[in-house]
Order: structure tokens, then C-alpha cells, then sequence
């Protein structure tokens, strides 16, 4: 854990003992981690070890996979998720999510940014066609798709499919954002405009990322988690997590000698 | 083993152009190489022999169709009711025309969103365990013979006594029977077409905060679209052909219907004209039959036409 006390009105999202099973498997082991406000943290690991496992119990995503159990406790903004009281569509409003593969949906461009607008009852078209255009310009792919907003996102390339999926994610204003390897699919420029991104918007948003880059995870993070098989072995802030880790596993991992 | 040494280099080649061939072994087997060319045109060889079987007669039937047929197709042969004696042996062949619009409509009325909703509850919605017995059961009603659907229409909808619902031999009461008939196909297509949707679609729409229906109505039906017009077709090309239920529930009416209950209500229908004719004693009716399969075969055609045309418009301009 992170040296520094923890203070609570500084937490955005506490995860207490979390326990994920999949039928037999035991795929997150009692996990204990937090995230402060307007940080940037990074989750590495090898591939297989449950990032993208743990990054969907922070939004319920594994809601509808069945034969999944959970235990423990992600509280957000101070109230536990997975309580009975949870308005899980307003969760999910206040949580966007890049998936690790894109996936946008098969809409044009234009209304792949749109949904979530549209599904939050935001009828006002200037606010929306005004909404969409930052949304694309933030992730940078707005210049490569002005002038064909209205063709099918799978048109794009991997990679403006994915940065559309982040310009997707933003749309609603969420608070937290979740990103599965963001990055994987770009360029080294689309990649520098993302991971500005990331910095900037930190300013607002709580961000969660999953990385396989090590290099860009010491650049951009302020907290950085290692997983090993469900595991979280080290969680510290970045300094000490990139440059002193306490556990020979991490710094195995981080010098890429796994 | 003693070999390894030799082909797996400890090291790669360190600067460009060093080094060699891949000294790696890959056993190739000629024979497996002669052998499977031989089963792929073997393959071919038998899909164009199931072609010839399975597409001749249909062709040779549309042949024959026509030969005998074509001397009866002109307008007025689909403009005009039919007269004479026996009835039919002038005029045309309007009222089955007619009456095929009705049965269509009202099957289409009560089917596609009764099929279309359990499709999506089964793909969607329901539980695992009792969504497989739904399916199965979906399954067998698929595989009930449209003889008995008619029987069920008889005492449900037409018989005028007991309970049902004494719509007497009409189209309300032949054109829901044929729904029912039509229900479980559109319920397994569009429950297939929505299963063949990648889950990331819906966890997608789910993630942005979208509630299952949100993502149903916004995302789903759209990338399933195609699968449901085919299930919606597959239904309407089945009852097209259907005389079995119509018997007992809608019979046939040589003339226009004056409403769709009761005295009156039942309509004509290609299938049926065309069993009434080929039954008759008369060389004209037999002929006009033909004519009439020719009829009924564009009917489908343009039915097909058309929905993909649907299906194409409403993919290209709603999505
Ligand atoms: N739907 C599922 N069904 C069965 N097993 C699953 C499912 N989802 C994940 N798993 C298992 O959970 C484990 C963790 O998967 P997860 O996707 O979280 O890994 P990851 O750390 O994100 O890996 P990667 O870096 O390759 O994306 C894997 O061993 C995988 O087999
Ligand atoms: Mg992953």
C-alpha cells in the first residue's frame, strides 16, 4: 500500500477485499486498493493475470456474465457499489469505459459519439453536434473524420475505431474513466495525443488504465498496481513503484524479466 | 535430440545477412498434399451434383409452368374475379390475390412482434436453464404439421360453438392461424440473428449507462435486422404456400370478402385456388392453376424484393 495516510475525502474509489470467481475459477484475490481524485493509475501485469477482470468489477460490468461471484466492496464516492440500493445505469453514466478491443457500435460515426447523449434523454441538437465535435477533437480524430461523420464507424481503421471509443467514453462527462489498453492499437502520434489526453483530463477525471507498456504507464501515472495471477502485488505511488519496488516480482516485471 | 544442437541455433544471426537458411525440418507429406486436393475437388464435384439434383426439377417445374401456364398470364388474368362455369373457367384470379393480402397482413400483425419479442427474450433476457426448454419447445411448434394448427384454428377461432372465439371461416380467423404458424419461425431467427451479435455491441451500449431495453431497441435490433427480415420472410413464404389450415379455418371465397368475421369474412388464396383447381374435372381450371403457381412464385419473389429492399433502406438510412 501506499506510504502516505489515505485520506478519505481524497478517495474516489475504494476497493476493499475484493473477491472475484469465475464457476471454479478464483480469477482476483482479495484485492485491497484505492484511487484517489484526479489521479492517473495504471494496472500492469502479465497477460491472463485479471486487469480487464478487475477493471470490469468497477462498473458491473461482470453484472451479466454468468456464473460470476463477487465479494468484498468497491465504494465509490463513498458508497459501496454493489449495494442494494445502486442505480446501476447512473453508475455506468458516471464511468466510461474503453474496452480492450474496440468496439464501436454499428451506427456512423457520428452517433457512436451520440449514444450517450442520446440514451441520458439529451434531446438539444446544437448541444449534441457541439458535445460530439469536442468529444472527437479530445481524442484526436477529429480533423480525419470531419467530413465523413455520417459513415459507418467499422469504415475506420483499428485504431480511429479505438479513439473513437475514448472520444465515446468522455461524451457523458464522467468522472472515472476506464481504459483496457487504450493505447494497443495506435501509431506513436494518436498514441502522444492520447496519452496528453490523459494528462490533461486528469484535471477532472479519476483514471484507471490498464497498460502493457511500461514505459508509457512510469510517464503518464501518479499510482501504479502490479498483478500476478489475481493478485495485486505491489500498489504504490509511481515514483516508488517505477524506480524502488518493494516486491523482486514487480521489479522483475517492470525491468522485463519475467 | 542429438540433433538439436545443429538445428536450433543458440543465438540468431546478430548482424543483417549473417547466417542462413532455416535449417529447421518441416516434414511435408506429399501423399496428405495429392489426397486433400483430391477431396476438395471431390467436395466441388458433389456440390454441383446436389445443385443439378435439387435445382433441376424446380426449374423444370417453373419450365412446365410457364408452357402450359403462360397462355393465361395477362393482366386481366390478375385484375379480374373469377367466373363462369365451372367458376374459374373465366375471369381471373383477383380474389386469391386479395384474399393472400389479408392473410398476410393479419398473420404479419399478430406474428412479428410476438416472434420478434420472444426471440429477443430468448437471446436476451430470460434464464439459461428455462430459455433452453423455451427454445426446444420453439423448436417442435416449428415442427408441428400445419394440419394440426388448422384443427387448433378451427376450435379456437372459427367454430361457432363452445368456447373460441366464432370468428366463423374468415381471414381474421385463417390469418391468425397462419400467425401462429409464422411466430416460432421469426422467434428462432431473430433469436439466432441476436445471439451472432458480438457481446462487446451490448456490453458497449451497457457501459455508456444504457438499460437492457436501450441497448435492445438502439444497438441490437439494428445489427440484427438482416437476421429478422429473414426470419420474417422464411414466415411469410411458409403460410404463402399453406392450404392445410386455411381448410378449417378460412376455406376459400370466389369473390371479394365483405368483412373479416363472420358471413362474408373469408377471403380466396393462391394455395388454395390452386388445389381447388387442380381437383376440378376441367382442363382450363388445371391450366389456369398452373398460371396461378406462376402468379404465386413472383408474389414470393417480389415479397423477397421488396424486404431486402426494406431491410437494405432501413440499414442504410436509419442507422
Ligand atoms: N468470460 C470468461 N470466461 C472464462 N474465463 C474468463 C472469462 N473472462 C476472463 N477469464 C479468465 O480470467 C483470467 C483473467 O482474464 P483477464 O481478461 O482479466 O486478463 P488480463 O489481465 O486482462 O489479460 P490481457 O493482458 O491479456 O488482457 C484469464 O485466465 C481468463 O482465462
Ligand atoms: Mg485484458
Amino acid at each position: 500500500m501506499a506510504e502516505e495516510k489515505k485520506k478519505d475525502y481524497e478517495i474516489k474509489v475504494d476497493v476493499k477485499n475484493l473477491n472475484f470467481y469465475y464457476g471454479k475459477q478464483h480469477l482476483l484475490k482479495n484485492v485491497n486498493l484505492f484511487f484517489k481524485k484526479n489521479s492517473v493509475c495504471t494496472l500492469l501485469g502479465p497477460s491472463g493475470c485479471g486487469k480487464s477482470t478487475f477493471l470490469r468489477t468497477l462498473n458491473r460490468m461482470n453484472d451479466y456474465t454468468e456464473g460470476a461471484r463477487l465479494t468484498g466492496e468497491v465504494i465509490i464516492d463513498g458508497q459501496n457499489i454493489y449495494g442494494k440500493s445502486v442505480d446501476v445505469v447512473e453508475l455506468r453514466r458516471n464511468i466510461g469505459m474503453v474496452f480492450q478491443n474496440p468496439n464501436p457500435f454499428p451506427k456512423s460515426i457520428f452517433e457512436n459519439v451520440a449514444f450517450g447523449l442520446r440514451i441520458h434523454g439529451i434531446k438539444n441538437k446544437e448541444f449534441i453536434v457541439e458535445r460530439v465535435e469536442k468529444c472527437l477533437k479530445y481524442a484526436g480524430l477529429y480533423d480525419e473524420v470531419k467530413d465523413k461523420l455520417a459513415k459507418p464507424a467499422f469504415s475506420l481503421s483499428g485504431g480511429q475505431q479505438q479513439r473513437l471509443c475514448i472520444a465515446r467514453a468522455i461524451a457523458t462527462n464522467p468522472s472515472i474513466l476506464l481504459m483496457d489498453e487504450p493505447t494497443a492499437y495506435l501509431d506513436p502520434v494518436s498514441t502522444s495525443i492520447i496519452l496528453d489526453l490523459i494528462t490533461t483530463f486528469k484535471k477532472y477525471y479519476t483514471i484507471i488504465i490498464v497498460s502493457h507498456n511500461i514505459q508509457q504507464a512510469g510517464r503518464i501515472s501518479d499510482y501504479s498496481g502490479f498483478f500476478l495471477d489475481g493478485e495485486l502485488i505491489e500498489f504504490d505511488e509511481a515514483g516508488n513503484f517505477f524506480l524502488r519496488p518493494k516486491d523482486k516480482r514487480t521489479e522483475n516485471f517492470i525491468t522485463s524479466r519475467y | 535430440m542429438i540433433e538439436e544442437k545443429k538445428t536450433v541455433p543458440d543465438k540468431p544471426a546478430s548482424k543483417a545477412g549473417e547466417g542462413g537458411e532455416n535449417p529447421e525440418v518441416f516434414p511435408v507429406n506429399r501423399g496428405y498434399i495429392r489426397r486433400k486436393k483430391f477431396y476438395n475437388n471431390l467436395a466441388i464435384c458433389f456440390a454441383v451434383i446436389a445443385f443439378i439434383i435439387g435445382g433441376f426439377p424446380v426449374f423444370h417445374i417453373i419450365y412446365k409452368a410457364f408452357e402450359v401456364g403462360s397462355a393465361y398470364l395477362n393482366w386481366n388474368f390478375v385484375s379480374t374475379l373469377p367466373t363462369g362455369f365451372p367458376i374459374g373457367a373465366r375471369g381471373g384470379i383477383l380474389n386469391a390475390i386479395v384474399g393472400d393480402v389479408y392473410l398476410i397482413v393479419i398473420a404479419s400483425v399478430l406474428s412479428i412482434p410476438l416472434g420478434i419479442g420472444s426471440g429477443l427474450y430468448l437471446s436476451l433476457f430470460g434464464r439459461k436453464r428455462s430459455n433452453y426448454f423455451l427454445k426446444l419447445l420453439n423448436e417442435l411448434m416449428i415442427g408441428i404439421p400445419s394440419v394440426v394448427w388448422g384443427i387448433v384454428g378451427f376450435f379456437v377461432f372459427s367454430t361457432a360453438t363452445g368456447p373460441g372465439f366464432h370468428l366463423g371461416f374468415s381471414s381474421l380467423a385463417g390469418g391468425l392461424t397462419l400467425g401462429f404458424i409464422m411466430v416460432p419461425i421469426i422467434t428462432l431467427l431473430t433469436e439466432q440473428a441476436v445471439n451472432q451479435i458480438p457481446a462487446s455491441y451490448i456490453e458497449g451500449a451497457l457501459a455508456m449507462g444504457a438499460t437492457k431495453w436501450q441497448a435492445t431497441h438502439s444497438v441490437i435490433i439494428k445489427a440484427a435486422m438482416g437476421g429478422i427480415f429473414t426470419g420474417i420472410l422464411l414466415g411469410v413464404m411458409n403460410i404463402i404456400g399453406q392450404t392445410a389450415p386455411l381448410l378449417f379455418t378460412n376455406y376459400y371465397n370466389t369473390g371479394m370478402p365483405t368483412g373479416v368475421t363472420g358471413p362474408g369474412g373469408a377471403v380466396g388464396d393462391l394455395a388454395m385456388l390452386i388445389f381447388i383447381y387442380i381437383h376440378e374435372p376441367s382442363k382450363i381450371l388445371h391450366y389456369k392453376a398452373e398460371a396461378a403457381s406462376i402468379v404465386l412464385l413472383a408474389f414470393i419473389l417480389a415479397l423477397d424484393l421488396g424486404l431486402r429492399l426494406i431491410n437494405y433502406l432501413t440499414k442504410r438510412f436509419l442507422l
